[in-house]
């Protein structure tokens, strides 16, 4: 009986794995040229940015947060490495250095400050896109610089044959799935998530666990931010827009609950190749972007009606 | 005795601080403003606030019924884009169009607040994502009715009638807005309706329990919110005068960050729509009050951010002391 019960538990949680290969079967029998080799590596490579952005937005959605800031700081520091590095390839470890320095010094501003200030963290971290924002726009209004070649590699290069976005996106899966099932953070995380009070009586400290979360999210938008500078080639400031609503939705749709406490990073990087696919194939099938939008909120609608009938978010 | 006599008033001076924080952090902030200039005080300048605030406001005062109800509406931006481009199409330039225009706009308002409030009463699903899954569709569907374009006409009289100024210094576009949240302020406090939202949202169960019809009460909340996110849009255009796919773009958390401002919470349950508009107030007098010192645009981005961070925390400070 308990075994059953785990079985089921489990086909739930992964139940977008299966939407997942569901998809790439059907959008390989309806669309000519979809399971073609290019194209499948394009697919890849297009959604590994918003894979790793989103692995790191499951942290804090998991811990019962949320955090807005990342699409804008993913846009700022595709802005800075490029025009620091201005296409020198020997610049490649600063403007790396530069990623995730930003990235992880952003993340842990605002992780402070939600320690902090105790405001509710759609409120702060909104303020925050502001002021990321701001500070894009007061440093440029037009692309600036331009990527270094490795970048450049890492987006769009092979390796014996595999997009190498691909490989990252798998370490960079496989290492989170890890630190969050068998690290002590890892399990606090959860814990945090599920019920902080609880959590705390336990002897967590609720508050480094969630400045971990927000410290490893800005990390994601760090690592992000280089796979998107490589693809564009320049520092464009509105490189981020709109990033950070698509992370959410990657991670929801991938079982993680936005009460915090349940989900797991399998699920939300299998959400954003899911994603990727469904742009990927309604493009090959010619249809127009305005209406491929409102698909993809019905994608969002019906999914979460389907898959997550009894959550409660306040 | 005395203890309990004490610790009651204690009590309603706390409750007092909770409910009128934001109006005091209001008055602190207009007095702040007038020893910087006395154009703070003139009708003028506070004809042309509410007239400012016309368009958001009235879009914040529909998504407070749905945050009371313990829901949030994350369609409010893409309704007010939508219903900029559906009013100046269907107005299409002439005088003759404007009472058709307004009543197709209100009414696609109303619609998708309908299927939003279906999807919150009836699926149990995170009202979050739900809507932020109808903003995508509705967004898309703006882009598909104008082709991607700035598309429509304003007729000329439509612009003079809600620009103009009564007496000199109120525009009926403020007037509406106004208007629009005194009913609203009335409904929450006398009609049963805004009793029930109350309850719903503070205690779920407790409402079932008690026999109130908890969807249909959804329902009208999200509808509300629809219809005046709609009139919100029509403002817009009536103020700007150009039609826009984007006018309402991320304008969803503007308004969320007022209604939390103004004491109404995310649980849900409490707060009204007094407090959403001092909460508008306070984010546009201190926007105002460093805007004088002539920034561009950029740097107004990232002043409004820390503005809505500084006031959140402060409010939040002050409801914990208080």
């Amino acid at each position: 009986m308990r075994w059953r019960i785990g079985r089921l538990i489990d086909a739930r949680r992964y139940s977008i794995v299966v939407v997942l290969v569901f998809a790439v079967l059907a959008s390989g029998a309806a669309v000519p040229d979809f399971l073609t080799r290019e194209n499948v590596t394009n697919v890849i490579t297009q959604s590994t940015a918003l894979g790793i952005l989103a692995i790191g937005q499951t942290f804090v959605i998991l811990s019962g947060r949320i955090d807005l800031t990342v699409g804008q700081l993913l846009g700022l520091i595709v802005v800075l490495t490029c025009d620091v590095a201005a296409g020198r390839s020997d610049w490649f470890v600063a403007a790396l250095l530069i990623a995730f320095g930003v990235g992880a010094g952003a993340g842990t501003v605002t992780g402070l400050l939600n320690n902090w200030l105790r405001i509710h963290p759609l409120i702060l971290t909104f303020g925050l896109l502001s002021v990321l924002q701001g500070i894009i726009f007061l440093y440029t209004d037009r692309s600036v610089g331009q990527a270094p070649a490795q970048f450049v590699w890492l987006a769009n290069g092979k390796l014996g044959g595999i997009p190498v976005a691909a490989l990252a996106l798998l370490l960079t899966t496989a290492v989170a799935h890890f630190v969050l099932t068998r690290t002590v953070i890892g399990r606090h995380v959860y814990a945090v998530g599920g019920n902080e009070e609880n959590a705390r009586r336990g002897g967590i400290s609720a508050d480094s666990v969630k400045l971990f979360a927000f410290m490893t999210s800005g990390l994601s938008a760090g690592l992000a931010a280089v796979f998107v500078a490589g693809r564009l080639g320049t520092g464009f400031p509105l490189a981020g827009n709109g990033y950070e609503l698509d992370a959410i939705v990657a991670v929801v749709l991938g079982g993680t609950s936005l009460a915090g406490g349940t989900g797991s990073v399998i699920g939300t990087v299998a959400a954003a190749l899911l994603l990727g696919i469904v742009s990927n194939a309604l493009n090959l099938l010619q249809i127009s972007a305005f209406v491929q939008i409102v698909i993809k909120g019905l994608i969002v609608i019906g999914a979460i009606v389907i898959n997550q009938p009894s959550e409660e978010w306040r | 005795m005395i203890g309990n006599a004490l610790r009651i008033s204690r009590l309603a001076i706390v409750a007092a601080v909770d409910r009128f924080a934001i109006w005091i952090v209001l008055l602190a902030l207009l007095a702040l403003a007038t020893t910087l200039s006395d154009a703070f005080l003139r009708p003028a300048y506070l004809g042309n606030v509410v007239r400012q605030l016309a368009p958001v406001g009235t879009a914040a005062v529909g998504a407070t019924f749905v945050m009371i109800l313990g829901g949030i509406d994350l369609s409010v931006g893409a309704v007010i884009s939508l219903a900029v481009v559906i009013c100046a199409v269907q107005m299409d330039g002439q005088i003759a169009n404007i009472p058709w225009a307004l009543c197709v706009t209100l009414l696609t308002g109303a619609g998708i607040g309908l299927v939003n409030g279906l999807l919150a009463a009836f699926s149990r699903a995170s009202p979050f994502i739900l809507t932020l899954g109808t903003s995508l569709a509705v967004y898309g569907l703006t882009q598909i009715y104008s082709g991607g374009t700035a598309r429509g006409i304003v007729a000329p009289q439509f612009r003079e009638f809600f620009n103009y100024r009564i007496g000199g210094v109120m525009p009926v576009l403020g007037l509406m807005f106004l208007i629009m949240g005194v009913i609203a302020v009335l409904m929450l406090r006398l009609t049963r309706l805004g009793r029930s939202m109350y309850l719903i949202g503070s205690n779920p169960r407790a409402a079932r329990i008690s026999g109130l019809p908890i969807r249909a009460v959804t329902l009208v909340g999200y509808v509300l919110s629809g219809v005046l996110a709609a009139l919100g849009g029509i403002a817009l255009l009536a103020r700007s005068g150009v039609s826009s796919t984007f006018a309402g773009r991320g304008l969803e958390f503007d308004v969320l960050a007022a209604i939390v401002l103004g004491g109404t919470t995310f649980e849900g349950g409490t707060g009204g729509v007094g407090g959403t508009i001092a909460g508008m107030l306070v984010l546009f007098v201190a926007f105002n009050m460093v805007n004088m010192a002539g920034l561009n645009y950029n740097s107004q981005l990232l002043i409004k951010g820390v503005i809505i961070i500084v006031s959140s925390a402060g409010y939040a400070y002050l409801k914990r002391r208080g």
